[in-house]
């Protein structure tokens, strides 16, 4: 049985797996760099241990020093979270050397989920669709282009080291792709070390769609509904909601089936994602397995009623799904905003710093799970994700507006947010009617929107901003005029 | 005194026209008087009702001209008592010295992974000066204008902050 477990990564989700561990009685451990010394993750734990400099290569991605820590701690299992080491089948082979349990799947079965043509081909035996692309990884620039001109542009250039929106572009002639070819390169090599590129077809309109899977180390698996994310910026998800309005149950318990196949076709253990795009005549091609619990899986137990860290410590202690697929049922519906600090307007260019001042929304069906508190600080070290604010409703509208409200209740002081863009979304036609994809903010020229809305916030605002001017301004008048009296508390001094 | 609201075209007139005592006001912006009574307030923000409406508001930084204020959540910057023509002009780049024409700026925050010009080089607007890495992301500075770089303010590696300068260009 995991009775203490080292959770090897920061933010919301060292957090997250916090908080299921003690729910359950089950010690944690943090580890954190020069950075994260005051993070909130590090003051939750039973134990925090420091490993190394900020530079995630010097800490969160250094094996040699976590392993250390657990070896010293006592810990008898590992949880990866998402980014990091996740998805580092080496690092899964070193927690087995020395007895620890890899909270996540097995390093043969990671190995083969990170290998896009390895994955591509099993799926293939397993009768699930695939999109079209290069039979393996390109050589260099010129195979990359070769390939782009049979196939034909648009294409996608992806890292196979990438995940989370990061090492893709997509590029529409040969230029654009021997420039992407060089920027997806370098970003690989400053994230992980290594680079390796494959090109594949861009499908048009798409929707993202992905579904959560169980599998335990008895060969049961289930799928827990579609999820889906087609609402993204360069590729990364920013809103993600379930059930998809364009699943029925006929479509939901198809794909799902295939779902099943492909997770029993790697030999998957524990939970993980299939991600699947929609083109627009329907048709679902798998794109990759994510080996590793999900950013958004808070929507998926909203309408599920699951803890998904506790089915993966269950599964992790080699106990059986404790439910079949007939018993799972879909209740009501989840939307799930991913709080990033960026400022929308830059071209949703990073946005750091302290943050002296924290609002987190709550009440009934509103969740929000963040490392923020009054006075942390966002570092530029780490991914943008400052929160994520998920709310469920028993209708699609309830969660929609129960959404609006909370993210009009969620104030953050110091840094840009992505929150005034989620608003001018969600009040959209667009996004009321499910007419979504992967375009979605292109599409319906949200940045415009925004702007838009955002001069007429400040409209209505108006009135009410000037008379906490005036009051500021008639203070420093009164002050200017009584200057022996210099007290800085001053309270309601107006002549 | 006189206001002027940043993003809205039409500028405010206002002020305290009467202290009723017990911290209510009657206050006048342009040519309607409203009720204001203050809940709670000091150096850095307010809590008030507005006619029946409650609001909050932050002081954020201050200058004799300028003021940032966030109002129930909402950022909102505020001109006063100033000529707000020339407020305008500034805002919109148009009467910015030559040394700022000059100046290409970051606006974000990284680390430097490389430079792609020399000083005396050529360069045409859009053109990228350098590349900085910021959040795993690589993000390209581009020139701001065609001209020559006249000199490079910073090296590979270094840190640079938002509204830095990275190079002049001329």
């Amino acid at each position: 049985m995991i009775e203490k477990v080292l959770i090897a990564n920061r933010g919301e989700i060292a957090l997250r797996v916090i908080r299921t561990c003690k729910a359950l009685g089950i010690k944690t451990v943090a580890v954190y760099s020069d950075e994260d010394y005051n993070s909130m993750h590090v003051k939750q734990a039973t134990e925090a241990y420091h490993i190394g400099e900020a530079a995630p290569a010097k800490s969160y991605l250094n094996q040699e020093k976590i392993l250390e820590v657990m070896l010293k701690s006592g810990t008898d299992a590992v949880h990866p979270g998402y980014g990091f080491l996740s998805e580092n089948d080496e690092f899964v082979s070193l927690c087995d050397k020395n007895k620890i349990t890899f909270i996540g799947p097995t390093a043969e079965s990671m190995d083969l989920c990170g290998d896009k043509m390895k994955c591509k081909s099993a799926m293939l035996k397993a009768d699930v669709p695939t999109v079209p692309g290069s039979p393996g990884l390109v050589k260099d620039a010129d195979d990359a282009e070769k390939i782009a001109n049979e196939i034909g542009y648009p294409v996608m250039l992806k890292s196979v080291y990438g995940g989370g929106g990061r090492g893709i572009r997509i590029v529409t002639n040969d230029k654009e792709l021997r420039d992407g070819f060089e920027s997806v390169t370098g970003e690989s090599i400053a994230a992980v070390g290594k680079s390796a590129i494959l090109v594949e077809k861009y499908l048009e309109k798409t929707r993202h769609i992905e579904y959560q899977f169980a599998r335990d180390t008895h060969g049961n698996t289930v799928h827990i509904f579609e999820r889906e994310c087609s609402i993204q910026r360069r590729n990364q998800k920013l809103i993600e909601q379930t059930p998809s309005p364009i699943v029925d149950e006929e479509t939901r318990a198809r794909v799902g089936e295939s779902v099943c196949r492909a997770a029993d076709a790697v030999g998957y253990t524990n939970l993980g994602t299939a991600e699947f795009l929609r083109a627009d005549n329907g048709e679902f091609y798998f794109i990759e397995i994510n080996a590793r619990l999900q950013v958004e899986h808070p929507i998926t137990e909203f309408v599920s009623g699951l803890d998904l860290v506790k089915l993966q410590l269950d599964i992790a202690n080699g106990e059986a799904i404790p439910f079949k697929q007939s018993d799972l049922k879909m209740n009501g519906y989840a939307i799930e905003c991913r709080i990033n600090a960026e400022d929308t307007f830059l071209d949703f260019a990073p946005s750091t710093g302290p943050v002296p001042d924290v609002t987190i929304p709550a009440g009934p069906s509103v969740r929000c799970d963040t490392y923020l508190y009054p006075g942390c600080t966002v570092s530029p070290f780490y991914d943008s994700l400052m929160a994520k604010l998920v709310t469920w409703g028993q209708t699609f509208e309830e969660s929609r507006t129960r959404m609006l409200a909370a993210l009009n209740d969620f104030y953050i002081q110091g840094v840009e947010t992505s929150i005034p863009l989620y608003k001018t979304i969600l009040n959209s036609d667009e996004y009321k009617n499910g007419d979504l994809s992967t375009d979605f903010l292109k599409r319906y020229d949200m940045i415009d929107r925004l702007t838009e809305d955002l001069k007429k916030e400040k409209e209505d605002k108006s009135e009410a901003v000037l008379a906490a001017a005036i009051i500021h301004s008639e203070y420093f008048k009164s002050r200017a005029q009584n200057s022996t009296t210099n007290n800085t508390n001053w309270k309601y001094k107006l002549d | 005194m006189d206001y002027k609201i940043q993003d809205i075209e039409k500028s405010f007139e206002g002020k305290i026209i009467e202290n009723l005592g017990n911290n209510d006001y009657v206050i006048k912006i342009n040519d309607s008087e409203h009720k204001l009574k203050i809940i709670t307030m000091n150096s850095n923000g307010i809590e008030f009702i507005l006619d029946q409406k409650y609001h909050k508001a932050k002081y954020l930084e201050q200058s004799t001209s300028e003021m940032n204020i966030v109002i129930d959540n909402v950022p909102i910057i505020i001109n006063r008592n100033t000529h707000f023509d020339k407020v305008v002009y500034k805002n919109s780049g148009g009467a910015s010295s030559g040394n700022s024409q000059l100046a290409l700026k970051s606006q974000i925050p990284g680390k430097v992974v490389s430079i792609s010009v020399s000083e005396g080089d050529s360069v045409k607007k859009g053109d990228v000066v350098c590349t900085l890495e910021s959040m795993k992301m690589q993000v390209a500075i581009k020139s701001h204008k065609d001209g020559v770089v006249k000199t490079i303010k910073v090296k590979e590696t270094a840190t640079v902050a938002k509204g830095d300068v990275v190079a002049e260009i001329e």
